[in-house]
């Protein structure tokens, strides 16, 4: 009798393309595409090394004051490190430093704990002091509540305030984006023309246009003789601006959950918010993750609109620097290059974190 | 929940504060602190340092008005201001006095409910070109771009200028001097217009100084002074005779070396200023040394001037009428006696 | 349910339990709260303006501005009013975004199909700029642009020239002006009436291949009409046009068409910036087509090209569409920008000078968000009308 014999599995051909396959195959594959790649090669041979020669090689590093930037062929980093306090930390005083260090690793802490804390912990701590975060940071900032060292707003700033400015807006604009975007998908026909409205307006309108109504239109709208601080007049600006974007993140969020999961729970006997809250919630979070943290990538980026009303973040802070009578004659280059780096840095590595999560979510919703 | 509430409440706590309507005097001591409203960054006149202090010839009224009421010159709260956010700033009680190089105008003073202290310093706007352009006077620049740092009056002043010469311009205007620099020197203009104090930062921050001049021509009045509230009449006599002492001081020769000195062996008139005669700290509501504590711990008019300003700061100004009267400038403070 | 039942739940106890009760109580507590609310800071703005001698109302608008603007479409002067002032800053706000929205689309469209290059060099640039432009703030893009790349143009005396006819330099760039003399209208006019033939043509031909498959050469003919038309008018009115060339006269160029710096700067960095959002955007939209319908497409005959513009690009636009109307409205709220760089748009001559010398914050702020708010709201409309006309007809 004839049995029928498989072959014994081969191994995948080896890879066989060197370089220089790769390279004709990649680069030079016809007339096009290498015209192509030689104009790109030679605009990249003409740029990067005088690029290189400035930023580096001809720079000048150590020193404190502007004299020390003797070679006027490279670079004057001495500029950005004589500032680095101030770009980082603004005028907060120097022995107070550990109050705004803190609030930057509680912030990381705060962030992790709804993903680190065991199960039972998640909602009776986690987001509680995830919510509690934005006040009892600026309690702490601030020195007052707590018995330390009153510090004004006026002294915080550089790129810490850009960081916690952005971080407490989006932590409160959590909840009221929620009850906005419920309140847009709500039957009660007044709640949802008043969500839609501002939801409408806080996207319709420009943040530059609402940093201004914070500095110049909203004192005006305060009993006689009350103050309010600047910076929290910002802040109450970025929360509304930041909730009208999330909203709409959430209303997609929404739409992408199954009806089944209304109708299941709804059969369960929850009520609306038991419904809305242990069902409903979870899974839109989830869901939106990646475009609240593109949002929110946006929101960090427009921190440095703030310019343009006088706070002190790290733009500005940056600008303050290039007109100090000392520091005169130019280094804006400087300045500029670093305050970019450091929001690129920031920016991508969120982005990037947003596209594992994207990743991650993809494959857990394929059948 | 609970929990969660106070600490809202106690947030709001921490922004919101009630100016109240007593005597802002009071206030001050009761605060220990002096909040003064000064400018985001003006090479000068107010700017911070890498450290984050405060200096220049509108902060020094600052440090004097909080010397003088407080018996310490660091006691001070700068709050940084945008231009359009310094009266409402002022109004509704946020700073005690605002000292960012403001323009008396008749509108400002009669119709905002602000009062003028004084000037501490005489200003006025005028053009900086460039020497290859080989102009001598303003009135040679029909057609010409002009680079504008964007102010309150410096636009109006320069379409009325050009509009009575019958000249026409370009009007590219700027946020802040070290755009408008940078505008400048990048040819975008052929001629800058800001007021001349600060033409004279913009030229020191060329990158070639020498390549640049300023024009003869002065083609508005910019007294620039601090500001309080109206209807304070007791604060607003701490502002203006706080502004006087250092003015005064300079005529006098009394400065911050010598002052410990002038106390006990100066002239009538010097002590009279430091208070070791006469009362006239207790007639402002203030400690008999107030005028002593100005200059010593912030100096004369002079010394803020040259510390500042001056030929001992990169800016170089010269004193021209910011000059004592007897000097041939317009510094004439009423006497104290 | 039992009459027992029944009457409890109606009973007064439960009235709360009633959703439609609810609801109005919810609503009239809101109603209620947001009455006071505006009460209260209404009446708080009207106290605090008398206080500080603040005027209200929009008299303004009418009187004499007194301030110079650097680009104006229409006829302004320091005489004109603020009125005018607020049309000059619209109007210039306008431009930048169809400017600026027509160079991010293509600059878009071109990244992200550089993105399926089969260069590799291509693939990865398109990857750098988007990862590059997208992660740095706009506000520090609009500065490079202007103080670091436009500012280190030369002066006007050592202009760049292409052929003595355009001029560039760093008073910006200096094109010809077409001036049109007597008869000029009826050649604009003869303009219009080829592109409506062309809209009527597209309709028939559409028409006739549905009715009888019989395809009409639409792209040949259109491109005929364009030109033809025009130009055989542009002869037989003997043609009306001089050119008006910029000329270097004392401090600057004179005559032709100016296109500012500060213009140009903006909209570089808006179009960079944009692009690099809609360069994603159609790099999703061209990977949300399965490549099932290229092979589909090949089975069934189509050649290459015919099937990026029949099956590949239809698809992708489904997606594209509603990113790209999101975008167009970012660009236009990040056109405010301008302000740094003292390009006058609106919120740059009416937020920014015409506040500090008016200080009537209140209207000036509501009337500029309000101007935002429309333009934004019409593009919304424009797009999704689009949007329906690229939609997926599902059958019914």
């Amino acid at each position: 009798m004839r049995v029928f014999k498989p072959q014994e599995a081969q191994p995948a051909p080896e890879e066989t393309m060197g370089v220089a396959a790769w390279i004709r195959a990649n680069l030079f594959s016809n007339v096009p595409n290498s015209i192509a790649t030689i104009v790109i090669l030679g605009l990249l041979a003409s740029v990067l090394p005088g690029l290189i020669d400035w930023l580096f090689i001809q720079a000048n590093w150590s020193g404190n004051t502007q004299a020390d930037c003797t070679n006027d062929n490279g670079a004057c980093w001495v500029f950005v490190s004589a500032w680095m306090q101030q770009f980082l930390y603004g005028s907060y005083p120097t022995e107070e430093l550990w109050r705004v260090n803190t609030g930057l690793v509680a912030l990381i802490l705060v962030i992790a704990a709804p993903y680190a804390l065991p199960k039972h912990l998640r909602n009776t701590v986690g987001v509680p002091l995830f919510l509690a975060y934005p006040f009892i940071c600026a309690a702490l900032l601030d020195g007052r509540l707590f018995g330390l060292e009153f510090v004004s707003t006026d002294y915080w700033g550089g790129f810490s305030l850009n960081i916690f400015l952005a971080a407490a807006s989006i932590i409160i604009a959590f909840p009221l984006s929620f009850l906005w975007a419920l309140g847009r998908r709500s039957d009660m026909p007044f709640i949802r023309s008043v969500c839609v409205v501002l939801i409408e307006f806080f996207r319709g309108v420009p943040v530059l246009a609402l940093f201004f109504m914070g500095s110049v239109m909203l004192p005006l709208f305060f009993p006689e003789g009350t103050n309010v601080d600047k910076l929290l007049r910002v802040w109450i600006v970025l929360i509304l601006f930041m909730s009208g974007y999330m909203a709409e993140v959430f209303r997609g969020g929404f739409q992408a959950i199954p009806q089944g999961q209304y109708e299941a729970a709804d059969s369960l006997g929850l009520s609306y918010w038991q419904k809305t809250l242990l069902i409903i919630f979870p899974q839109v979070i989830k869901v939106s993750m990646p475009n609240i943290l593109a949002t929110f990538i946006m929101l960090f980026k427009n921190t440095t609109f703030l310019l343009i009303i006088g706070i002190f973040e790290l733009l500005s802070t940056t600008q303050t620097a290039l007109t100090n009578s000392n520091w005169l004659g130019g280094h804006a280059p400087e300045g500029y290059i670093f305050v970019a780096v450091v929001f690129w840095v920031c920016c991508f590595g969120m982005s990037m974190i947003s596209a594992n999560i994207e990743k991650k979510l993809d494959t857990s919703h394929r059948n | 929940m609970l929990k969660f509430s106070s600490l809202v409440a106690a947030g709001l706590a921490v922004g919101l504060s009630f100016g109240a309507n007593a005597g802002t005097l009071e206030d001050v001591k009761k605060r220990g602190m002096l909040s003064c409203g000064v400018s985001t960054g003006l090479a000068g006149f107010s700017q911070k340092d890498e450290k984050g202090e405060w200096s220049g010839l509108d902060v020094d009224v600052c440090k004097a008005v909080a010397a003088a009421v407080l018996g310490d010159a660091s006691k001070v709260q700068y709050k940084p201001l945008t231009a359009k956010e310094r009266f409402t700033a002022l109004q509704s009680g946020e700073i005690d006095i605002l000292s960012r190089n403001t323009t008396w105008t008749h509108t400002r003073d009669t119709s905002l409910g602000l009062n003028f202290a004084g000037v501490n310093y005489y200003d006025g706007q005028g053009f900086m070109v460039s020497k290859k352009l080989g102009v001598k006077s303003a009135l040679e620049l029909d057609g010409a771009a002009a680079c504008i740092q964007a102010g309150t009056t410096t636009e109006l002043n320069l379409a009325d200028y050009f509009r009575a010469n019958g000249m026409k311009y370009t009007a590219v205007t700027f946020d802040t001097s070290d755009q408008t620099r940078a505008g400048f020197e990048s040819g975008r203009c052929d001629v800058l217009t800001s007021d001349q104090s600060q033409l004279y930062a913009i030229r020191i921050g060329l990158k070639d100084p020498d390549s640049a001049m300023v024009l003869p021509e002065v083609i508005s009045k910019e007294p620039l002074g601090p500001v309080v509230r109206q209807g304070d009449d007791e604060w607003f006599n701490i502002a203006k005779w706080s502004l006087v002492a250092m003015i005064e001081a300079e005529f006098l020769g009394v400065d911050s070396a010598n002052a410990a000195d002038m106390k006990d062996n100066g002239k009538p008139a010097q002590k009279r200023l430091l208070g070791t005669e006469g009362d006239a700290g207790e007639k402002l509501g203030l400690s008999a040394d107030w005028a002593y504590n100005i200059v010593s711990q912030v100096g004369n008019y002079g010394e803020s001037f040259e510390r500042n300003v001056g030929m001992g700061s990169p800016l170089k100004i010269a004193r021209g009428i910011n000059e004592q009267w007897n000097k041939g400038g317009f510094l004439y403070s009423p006497p104290i006696r | 349910m039992s009459e027992e039942i029944r009457a409890k739940a109606s009973s007064a106890g439960s009235m709360l339990n009633n959703p439609r009760v609810r609801a109005i109580l919810y609503q009239a507590l809101l109603l209620f709260g947001l009455g006071y609310f505006f009460y209260s800071i209404v009446s708080n703005a009207l106290n605090n303006m008398e206080a500080r001698g603040i005027k209200s109302g929009f008299d303004f608008l009418f009187t004499a501005s007194g301030f110079d603007i650097l680009m104006t479409l229409v006829p302004y002067s320091a005489t004109s009013t603020y009125g005018m002032t607020f049309v000059v800053g619209l109007l210039n706000t306008i431009l930048v975004s169809i400017v600026g929205i027509f160079f991010a689309t293509v600059l878009g469209f071109l990244i992200g199909v550089a993105y399926f290059s089969n260069n590799w060099l291509i693939k990865r640039l398109s990857v750098v700029y988007v990862e590059t432009f997208r992660n740095i703030p706009l506000l520090l893009q609009v500065f490079f642009w202007y103080f670091a790349v436009l500012a280190s143009l030369p002066s006007a005396r050592e202009s760049l020239s292409l052929g003595e006819v355009i001029f560039l330099n760093v008073r910006g760039l200096y094109l010809p002006d077409l001036v049109g003399g007597a008869g000029s209208s009826i050649v604009y006019g003869s303009i219009v009436v080829a592109i409506a033939a062309i809209v009527f043509l597209k309709k028939w031909a559409k028409k006739r291949q549905d009715d009888t498959g019989e395809q009409f050469p639409v792209a040949l003919t259109s491109l005929g009409i364009l030109l033809g038309l025009p130009l055989i008018t542009l002869f037989i009115m003997g043609v009306p046009f001089t050119w008006d060339f910029p000329e270097l006269k004392g401090f600057n160029f004179r005559g032709g068409i100016t296109v500012i710096p500060e213009l140009m700067a903006l909209t570089i960095a808006l179009s960079v910036y944009t692009g690099a959002f809609i360069a994603e955007a159609v790099r999703a939209g061209v990977q949300s087509v399965p490549h099932g319908q290229t092979e589909a497409a090949r089975s069934i005959g189509l050649r290459e090209n015919r099937i990026m513009s029949l099956i590949i690009v239809p698809q992708a636009m489904r997606v594209i569409v509603p990113l790209l109307n999101s975008e167009y409205q970012s660009l236009v709220k990040n056109s405010t920008l301008a302000t740094a760089i003292g390009y006058p748009d609106l919120f740059t001559v009416f937020v920014g000078t015409s506040l500090n010398q008016t200080g009537q914050a209140i209207e000036i702020v509501f009337m500029t968000m309000a101007v935002y708010f429309v333009i934004n709201m019409t593009i919304s409309f424009l797009m999704n009308r689009f949007n329906a006309s690229v939609a997926l007809v599902e059958r019914k």
